[in-house]
């Protein structure tokens, strides 16, 4: 047992003992374990982190989905409003210009019988002018004033002939 | 036994190394014991701080144990005041060291800890584990930076303080610092391990169940006069694998760089010449010893990551049985 290097060492196979268990004793409870959590606890963060982007995500397309829909239903709605409207505009129309034609054939009707009757006073009027000229006329070239019956009834024979002439 | 003087020259030699050479001329140049000298432990007889011995075991202070103290300290340290600023951070993402801790705590829970031990006693095992690994890897690795060698030649020719003088710097320069070059210290982290596995085992499926596991259930009764030996056997057989595998490739890295300088003292005084000995320090050892530290990097941190890797293997297999 004369070399050292397999001399047997009690002493410092004890102190070895000691000392490597008072370290991990320390290093276990101000640097291993403190690290480990932290690590942990990070490791934690990043997964929730990116669980939570991923229910963002997902949450978005929904959202994104329901949104879509939400402008495809308000569109055909819209679509729906426009085609009820025209329609109804249509009707309106129609029926306006109903009540408007109905309107001018009643404007039309009415000028038309207050033409006729115009013209049927005129007429008579005309005749009667043309009557009383002839007498007029026909007095004076005959000289003789006729009596008042003799000259109703030259009036009413005339106007008979000009009427059955007329007709 | 080497009397102190002897000692103390013996530990000068070693902290000199290269160009040193011409001093040595003089004095008889005996490779072998400069090199135990720097890869064994300081001796009992001669600790840095002498304490009782209790029940005939002593419990003086020697190299290695304040090398202990000393990485276990500065473990402490560091890593306690990175992981408080760590905490103490806002920002979700972490910089620099702090980021580098973050990474090892992971690398090694989520490829070294979950694959082996399951996820119900990740965090349980993981502490365990990562302190194994930072205590290896820097005790490994410290016994690559020649600290005390600088210190013995600030003591020497700057102090101006005699070999044999009962300086502290002097009182703290002989025996390696490598504390895992020590299988008196990978023993007991051996140790450790094999008490985990028999935590584990008992935290995951009772004490009794723990040793029933240790061998497959329902074989005709024949085989397990057979299988109970094997399996007691590799239970012991794996801490001494542990214990022998670190200790024997720190102790192996060190004899071989320092076998490669001795080169130098062994041509000065066999030839005579002091530029012979320089020569063939700066044409060979130097470059051969700096290829093999290279090297040596590399074995530190696997022999770290090994020695980890299987403490988690074994403790996985006392939680996870296979049969």
């Amino acid at each position: 047992m004369d070399n050292p290097l397999i001399q047997p060492d009690p002493g410092l196979f004890i102190w070895t003992i000691l000392t490597f268990l008072v370290l991990l004793f320390l290093l276990a409870k101000f640097a291993w374990g403190p690290l480990l959590k932290a690590l942990e606890e990070r490791q934690e963060t990043i997964r929730k982190s990116l669980d939570d982007a991923d229910q963002a995500r997902q949450e978005l397309e929904r959202l994104h989905q329901e949104s879509a829909q939400i402008i495809a239903a308000a569109r055909g709605e819209a679509q729906s409003i426009v085609a009820k409207s025209r329609v109804a505009a249509d009707t309106v129309r129609e029926d306006l210009k109903q009540k408007a034609k109905e309107e001018a054939e009643v404007l039309v009707r009415g000028a038309q019988r207050q033409i006729q009757l115009e013209t049927a006073r005129a007429v008579q009027q005309i005749r009667h002018e043309v009557v009383d000229l002839s007498l007029a006329v026909a007095s004076k070239l005959i000289k003789k004033n006729l009596t008042q019956e003799d000259n109703d009834a030259l009036i009413q024979d005339s106007l008979t002939q000009i009427d059955a002439s007329q007709n | 036994m080497m009397s102190a003087a002897q000692h103390a020259e013996e530990a000068q030699a070693a902290a000199e190394h290269v160009g040193e050479a011409e001093h040595g001329a003089d004095e008889a140049f005996n490779a072998g014991e400069v090199i135990i000298e720097h890869v064994s432990n300081s001796s009992l007889d001669h600790p840095i701080l002498h304490l009782p011995s209790i029940a005939g075991i002593d419990f003086s202070v020697t190299k290695h144990v304040m090398m202990l103290w000393l990485v276990a300290g500065g473990l402490f340290v560091v890593i306690t005041l990175a992981t408080r600023r760590y905490l103490k951070q806002e920002r979700l993402v972490p910089t620099g060291f702090m980021s580098a801790l973050e990474w090892l705590v992971q690398v090694i829970r989520d490829s070294m800890v979950l694959p082996n031990v399951g996820p119900k006693f990740v965090n349980t095992w993981t502490p365990l584990i990562l302190t194994l690994l930072v205590f290896i890897l820097v005790s490994n690795a410290i016994g690559l930076v020649p600290i005390f060698e600088v210190l013995g030649l600030v003591d020497r020719y700057v102090l101006s303080n005699a070999a044999d003088s009962e300086s502290l710097i002097n009182s703290v320069l002989h025996g390696g610092s490598t504390t895992t070059a020590n299988y008196n210290v990978t023993a007991a982290l051996a140790i450790i391990t094999f008490f985990s596995i028999i935590v584990a085992g008992t935290m995951a499926h009772g004490f009794v169940k723990h040793w029933k596991n240790l061998v497959p259930s329902g074989h005709p009764w024949p085989i397990y006069i057979l299988l109970i030996p094997i399996e007691l056997m590799s239970m012991f057989v794996r801490p001494f694998a542990l214990t022998m595998r670190l200790a024997a490739n720190m102790t192996g890295g060190h004899i071989a760089i320092l076998s490669i300088l001795s080169l130098v003292f062994i041509f000065n005084q066999v030839f005579e010449s002091a530029l012979l000995g320089t020569g063939v320090g700066f044409a060979v050892a130097v470059p051969l010893a700096v290829g093999i530290s290279a090297l040596e990097i590399i074995v530190v941190m696997v022999q770290a990551y090994v020695f980890t890797l299987l403490t988690s293997v074994f403790i996985g297999m006392a939680i996870n049985v296979h049969h």
